[in-house]
């Protein structure tokens, strides 16, 4: 019993350090509590992150935040076509005396310290790189200099290019069901955001916006062990079990569950993704945001709040609706929430 | 049919099968055809089960003579007392002007069929037939050339009366089509009121009550049922200002569905009854006066 109330403490007092952290962050990056709510129910669900945004959105800036709030390093790595495995593992370089030189890349060097890590463009990477993140990602370790190195507090946040097709490599199937959430990063509605980030000087130099974030609001290494607590705490009701179970028949077979999405064919169009694994990171997502929201049990709106970002990227249509998928994958979606009673 | 066989059994001159191929001519009757009748004459050829008819053989429509044509020709082919029996049906067309009663001769053809032993031809005699005159040969005298001309046939009485029925029927059926996609379509005047869901749930809750407590949680699904339905989609406690907005009646409402909302949430999934009272009573309160605001919007 005491046990117990100790934990409820425990996350009540982590719940209150994880606003402040919110907070934190919102006073680098103006204009998007929502990504920044994303975001955070990923460091306390444990998930890597697939980022999608144009260029110049904020995306490295509210990364570095983050790393700074949490207190740890930051690395962080470019995509490039003819980028190598061996590229993000190793430092290699001629020294003083003109000898080549390897040395442990940055990514291993912080490996202990490092609760994020950022792969810009990785769509420009090679399928070979994509395996290598595959492994760090599922299993928060590597293979270098002869031993395993282990990245016990590591959060990956990929950016994918999506303005380019030329000399990209879509993720396989496989690396993006990896990815917990996919969050989608625009500008910000607000006018009064938009007109503080042009013509506020503030926000013109990112070194001295970082200044604004405290540094070790959370710490990072507490955080596995609150995310553990997080999904053993919050509970879900048999209502909210069966209705999760029903959207996930809606996403697999809509036309059985009465779900009609306009203009596409039912019949064929979920191909695949809808995993297990995938309805699990929702239950997971949707927990975080319970316990965010001061709750100790689930409600549908939990479920539904993180549904696009966490499902939607692990859906793969018919490769007739390739091009417009995302847009397809929304609509099933939201069709599936439309066409599930509750409770 | 009325077909009176005239005539003959002609053993046809074939010296290896002479009494296996036989043919007959049957026709309605031999006399009385005048200018413009038709003739109908049946032919049946009678050979051996193995024997085979060539098509090619069988006279072509067209004239036969300067006034005699043959109009149309049929053939079927069965069997008969294993025999094979070929069945021609010609149709022939006189434009013999006749002074008198007299015969004219309808020309024979061959038929040219293979059996067993090789190629045979089998010949269907001509055959006669009587025409009479339409007129006297010398007609009494008149005045006036006009006078020997018959008068014209008296025009056919047209009953409008059914086409106009039916012209009014189809126009009747025409509407009444219209009236149903119009219907299907609601396009005015069918469009209806928004179905009154809430007063409908009213009369449901107000049967279950004094049901029990058990009956409480399933008069709670009823009602978010009936707000599914009323928004158009399913509706969460965090679609209500949207659905406030959208449906401004129920506005006067929004801490009575506030109320529902969270009495619903915990015990659907906090796992625990409601902190306040509310119960049946207070439900079947929030159903009617969402019943008195639906009927007032």
């Amino acid at each position: 019993m005491n046990e117990t109330l100790h934990v409820v403490q425990k996350l009540s007092d982590w719940r209150a350090r994880a606003l402040e952290f919110e907070q934190e962050i919102q006073k680098a990056v103006i204009g998007q509590a929502r990504v920044v709510r994303l975001v955070t129910i990923c460091i306390f669900a444990r998930g890597h992150v697939l980022i999608e945004g144009d260029v110049g959105v904020g995306k490295t800036t509210l990364l570095r935040s983050l790393s700074r709030a949490l207190g740890g390093d930051f690395a962080r790595v470019e995509g490039t076509v003819d980028m190598m495995p061996s590229d993000i593992l190793y430092h290699t370089y001629l020294g003083d005396d003109g000898r080549p030189r390897v040395d442990p890349s940055e990514l291993l060097r912080h490996a202990e310290t490092l609760p994020v890590f950022f792969f810009n463009e990785i769509n420009r990477a090679r399928p070979q790189v994509h395996s290598l993140l595959l492994r760090l990602m599922a299993e928060r370790s590597v293979s270098a200099f002869n031993r395993v190195h282990h990245f016990p507090y590591l959060n990956v946040f990929a950016d994918r290019n999506m303005v380019e097709r030329e000399e990209t490599f879509e993720l396989p199937a496989a690396a993006r069901d990896r990815f917990f959430m996919e969050i989608l990063m625009a500008a910000p509605d607000d006018e009064e955001a938009r007109r503080r980030l042009v013509f506020d000087p503030a926000f013109h130099d990112t070194e001295m916006l970082l200044e604004r974030v405290s540094s070790g609001t959370l710490d990072y290494r507490e955080t596995p062990a609150v995310a553990r607590a997080i999904q053993t705490h919050v509970r879900s009701s048999e209502a909210l079990e069966r209705y999760v179970l029903n959207l996930w028949r809606a996403l697999v077979d809509p036309s059985s569950a009465g779900v009609s999405p306009p203009d596409v064919d039912l019949d064929s169009l979920v191909k695949g993704g809808a995993s297990p694994r995938g309805l699990a990171a929702l239950v997971r997502a949707a927990r975080v945001r319970a316990w965010l929201e001061g709750r100790d049990y689930l409600i549908p709106e939990d479920v539904r709040d993180v549904f696009i970002e966490v499902m939607a990227h692990r859906i793969f249509v018919d490769p007739i609706h390739a091009l417009r998928s995302d847009d397809i994958v929304k609509r099933l979606c939201r069709a599936a929430f439309d066409a599930t009673p509750v409770p | 049919m009325r077909m009176a066989c005239i005539a003959l059994m002609l053993a046809a001159t074939l010296p290896a099968c002479a009494q296996e191929t036989t043919v007959r001519i049957h026709s309605a009757r031999p006399f009385g055809y005048f200018v413009g009748d038709l003739i109908h004459a049946r032919i049946d050829v009678s050979a051996p089960a193995d024997a085979v008819l060539s098509r090619a053989s069988l006279p072509s429509p067209g004239p036969l003579s300067g006034s005699l044509d043959l109009r149309d020709i049929k053939l079927s082919e069965t069997s008969e007392n294993g025999a094979r029996l070929w069945r021609l049906d010609l149709t022939y067309q006189n434009f013999y002007v006749a002074l008198d009663a007299r015969d004219i001769e309808v020309p024979g053809f061959e038929l040219s069929i293979s059996t067993a032993i090789g190629a045979q031809a089998v010949a269907v005699p001509a055959w006669r037939i009587g025409v009479s005159p339409l007129r006297e040969v010398a007609p009494q005298k008149q005045e006036q050339a006009t006078d020997y001309l018959r008068p014209d046939g008296s025009s056919a009485f047209v009953d409008e009366a059914t086409l106009r029925n039916l012209a009014f029927g189809a126009g009747a059926g025409a509407l009444l089509a219209l009236a149903l996609v119009a219907r299907d379509r609601a396009w005015p005047p069918f469009q209806q009121r928004q179905a009154r869901v809430f007063s409908a749930l009213a009369r449901e809750i107000s049967r279950r009550r004094g049901a029990g407590d058990a009956h409480f949680a399933a008069s709670i699904q009823s009602v978010h049922r009936a707000l599914d339905r009323a928004n158009g989609a399913i509706l969460l406690s965090g679609d209500l200002p949207e659905f406030l907005r959208r449906r401004p009646e129920f506005e006067p409402l929004q801490v009575d569905f506030e109320r529902f909302f969270e009495t619903s949430k915990q015990l659907f999934f906090g796992g625990e009854s409601s902190k306040d009272d509310y119960a049946a009573e207070q439900l079947a309160q929030f159903v009617s006066r969402l019943a008195r605001q639906e009927r007032a919007g």
